[in-house]
């Protein structure tokens, strides 16, 4: 009953908050909620682990996990975790200011285990058909948490985010269709095949190759423009920058790689029917563009969350070209990248929206600079959070960077290695220079000084230790179950 | 299961799918909301049809799931709720869409033709009709198409909404026996949600903005 609980829990919690009276009830609720998923999650680890490279089933294949699923809950309990963990005040704070009315709180506390719950189910779920509704439920919870501050902006980003995620879904819905028609023939007679994804992939071989094709294509726009791949990517920026800060810690630190997770499904189904050239190619070709699109996105952005948000499109597209070159090293150091990322991103996010709360912009001119001075606390966790993102030793974004790097030097396309060393040093470059001048340079003379309990600065640095910690030192286990995954992905079990 | 059943069966459907795509060209020509709504309705019962045709001429009692859930979600449910939200809001008519209707027309040709070349390879896995899945892709593109062309946010939705009939038109046509029935259902129940989704956020972009011409819905930039 592990998966089923890793389900429950959080849409239970959503349900309760519904009704939860006090505040403080529902943040309780969101944390104790949270914290009993990564529980679960640990559990569901150990299980897969146990199991060595066979997948934990339930209702009779219905939720299915293995390696590659098991670590995604890991990366969704964690980052939802940190998250509860930072809007506590963070919602406090905006409801003492009159920014947030109780009901729209309430909304978030009521909306985030549900966005939580709909990315949980599509790593567990083995059926396609209910992969793709859970993209959707994932999707739509999501809608009301950007338009939170109901703004004319975040109105507006909220408009192009439901209608271009939705039009997304209408061709992966089309993908997922066709790659369930090209099993009709292969299962033959009369009978309906099984929908399953472990079903599919069994008859892998057999299955309708033109038909194939065709679902990949679709599938790969379909969920790319959900993972903000370029140049499906229009919505991601406005998301990002105008939903509240927790939410843009979730959307870029998860929900972008669980949209990753379901074209991987078809990747691996793609590469079992068709060989290993073709869908590793597209991802390849899509996560360049996206990388090279971000970097002179990042250096003349005007606005941190703007580009914070670059700066993930840039992750997700390094995470799918080491994919898409599909040696041991590279795969393995996508999935690596994708959790030190999802421990980064969260805790910039939580900079950024403790810095728009006190200065009430985002906007790099009229922020100036001298956070260092006026914010030393925020600043210093923005600062040591910008050097792990832009890829400095000792944290673990470095090693993961090195790892694909290095990988991608022994494949056939040497190239792409000097590629994404170039553009790697582009948005270093750019990020370093926007955050050194925004905390060091000189500070506005009338300026407040920012009072923060050392409870919230905790909070936001909880990710970070555990970024240290798992940057210096990767347990065996982990570093096992990641092999696991990244035979998964590259079509050897 | 006789022959001729089978055969009257799929005369039916391309019939019935060629008269789908005649009411999405009809909707790229409509500028009155409510009628392009109505349009919707009546192109979603078409579908419906299909599926029972399906369910009867081929003995294939599960794609009837398919049929009363369009009738009941697309036909009357939707339709009624995006005609309220209308009235509601008391914007009725469309602006001057980006390109006016002449050129929409040719445009839209030209993505029909397109699609069934795209379609063309695949004719001979259908099993049912014969290019049905060629008014799939065009009710796709048609779709897209109109979805950037308008400039009010129900029109958009509704654009949406005729995407996602292709959609299913494809997954009939290529299954025969329709998808298993939990996936289904799924698929219902998003598309019913997602509508309800948008319409909110449609009433609550008029609060603001006095106006849900999208075209508005430009602040953010890079």
């Amino acid at each position: 009953m592990l998966l089923t609980s890793i389900l429950c829990v959080p849409l239970i919690v959503g349900l309760l908050c519904l009704f939860a009276r006090p505040h403080v009830l529902m943040e309780a609720l969101n944390i104790a909620g949270f914290a009993t998923v990564l529980v679960l999650g640990v559990k569901l680890f150990q299980a897969v682990l146990a199991k060595n490279g066979g997948a934990v089933t339930e209702w009779s294949e219905f939720l299915r996990a293995d390696a590659l699923s098991a670590w995604m809950v890991l990366l969704i309990s964690v980052v939802s975790l940190a998250t509860s963990l930072y809007a506590v005040r963070y919602f406090r704070r905006d409801l003492a200011e009159g920014v947030l009315t109780a009901r729209r709180a309430r909304e978030f506390y009521v909306l985030t285990p549900t966005f939580a719950t709909g990315m949980l189910l599509v790593v567990l779920a083995n059926n396609l058909g209910v992969m793709w509704a859970a993209v959707e439920v994932m999707a739509l919870s999501s809608v009301f948490l950007v338009a939170l501050y109901n703004r004319r902006t975040s109105l507006e980003a909220a408009w192009k985010y439901v209608m271009l995620g939705s039009l997304g879904l209408v061709l992966a819905l089309f993908g997922t269709i066709f790659a369930y028609a090209s099993a009709i023939r292969p299962a033959g007679g009369e009978t309906m095949p099984s929908f399953n994804w472990s079903s599919l992939l069994a008859l892998a071989p057999k299955l309708n190759p033109q038909l194939i094709t065709l679902a990949f294509i679709f599938a790969l726009v379909g969920y790319g423009t959900k993972a903000g791949l370029a140049p499906m990517h229009t919505w991601l920026p406005d998301a990002h920058s105008e939903a509240p800060s927790p939410t843009s810690a979730m959307l870029s630190g998860v929900s972008l790689k669980i949209a990753v997770y379901a074209l991987l499904r078809f990747h691996i189904l793609t590469t079992a029917c068709l060989g290993t050239g073709f869908s590793g190619r597209l991802i390849l070709g899509f996560g360049l563009f996206s990388m090279l699109l971000a970097g002179p996105f990042i250096l003349t952005q005007k606005n941190l969350k703007r580009m914070l948000a670059y700066s993930s499109l840039e992750h997700v597209g390094l995470i799918c070209v080491a994919v898409g070159l599909n040696s041991p090293l590279t795969v393995f150091g996508a999935l690596l990248h994708m959790g030190y990322h999802a421990l980064t991103k969260p805790v910039l996010f939580f900079a950024a929206g403790n810095i728009h709360q006190h200065h009430h912009t985002l906007d790099f001119r009229r922020l100036g600079g001298g956070l260092g001075r006026t914010m030393p606390a925020t600043a210093l966790v923005l600062g040591v959070a910008a050097v792990a993102v832009s890829g400095l030793p000792p944290f673990g974004l470095f090693v993961s960077e090195l790892t694909i790097v290095a990988g991608g030097v022994t494949t056939q396309r040497a190239w792409v290695s000097a590629v994404i060393l170039a553009t790697l040093i582009v948005v270093f470059c750019g990020v370093l220079i926007k955050l050194a001048g925004l905390i060091l340079g000189k500070a506005r003379a009338d300026q407040p000084r920012e009072q923060l309990p050392a409870s919230h600065v905790a909070a936001m640095c909880l990710p970070l230790a555990a970024l240290l910690v798992f940057s210096l030192w990767l347990p065996p286990s982990l570093r096992q179950l990641l092999e696991l995954a990244a035979n998964i992905i590259r079509g050897m079990p | 299961m006789p022959a001729n059943a089978s055969e009257t069966g799929s005369r039916l459907i391309t019939l019935l799918a060629s008269l789908m795509l005649v009411l999405q060209l009809l909707v790229v020509v409509q500028r009155m909301l409510i009628t392009n709504i109505r349009l919707f309705a009546l192109q979603s019962l078409l579908l419906a049809s299909i599926a029972t045709v399906v369910a009867f001429a081929y003995g294939a009692w599960h794609v009837l799931v398919i049929a009363v859930l369009t009738l009941i979600g697309k036909v009357l449910f939707l339709p009624w709720l995006l005609e309220r939200l209308v009235r509601r809001i008391k914007i009725e008519q469309e602006l001057r869409p980006f390109v006016n209707m002449p050129a929409s027309m040719l445009i839209c040709g030209a993505l029909t033709v397109l699609s069934y070349v795209v379609a063309r390879p695949f004719t001979a896995l259908e099993r049912l009709g014969s290019n049905t899945l060629g008014v799939a892709i065009t009710l796709l593109l048609t779709g897209f198409f109109l979805m950037i062309n308008r400039r009010k946010a129900l029109t958009q939705v509704l654009a949406l909404l005729t995407t996602e009939n292709g959609v299913i038109l494809a997954a009939i046509a290529l299954t025969t026996y329709g998808i298993p029935l939990i996936v289904e259902l799924a698929i219902f129940f998003d598309v019913v949600v997602a509508v309800m989704v948008l319409g909110i956020l449609v009433f609550r972009i008029r609060e603001s903005f006095d106006s849900m011409d999208v075209s508005k819905l430009n602040e953010l930039k890079w």
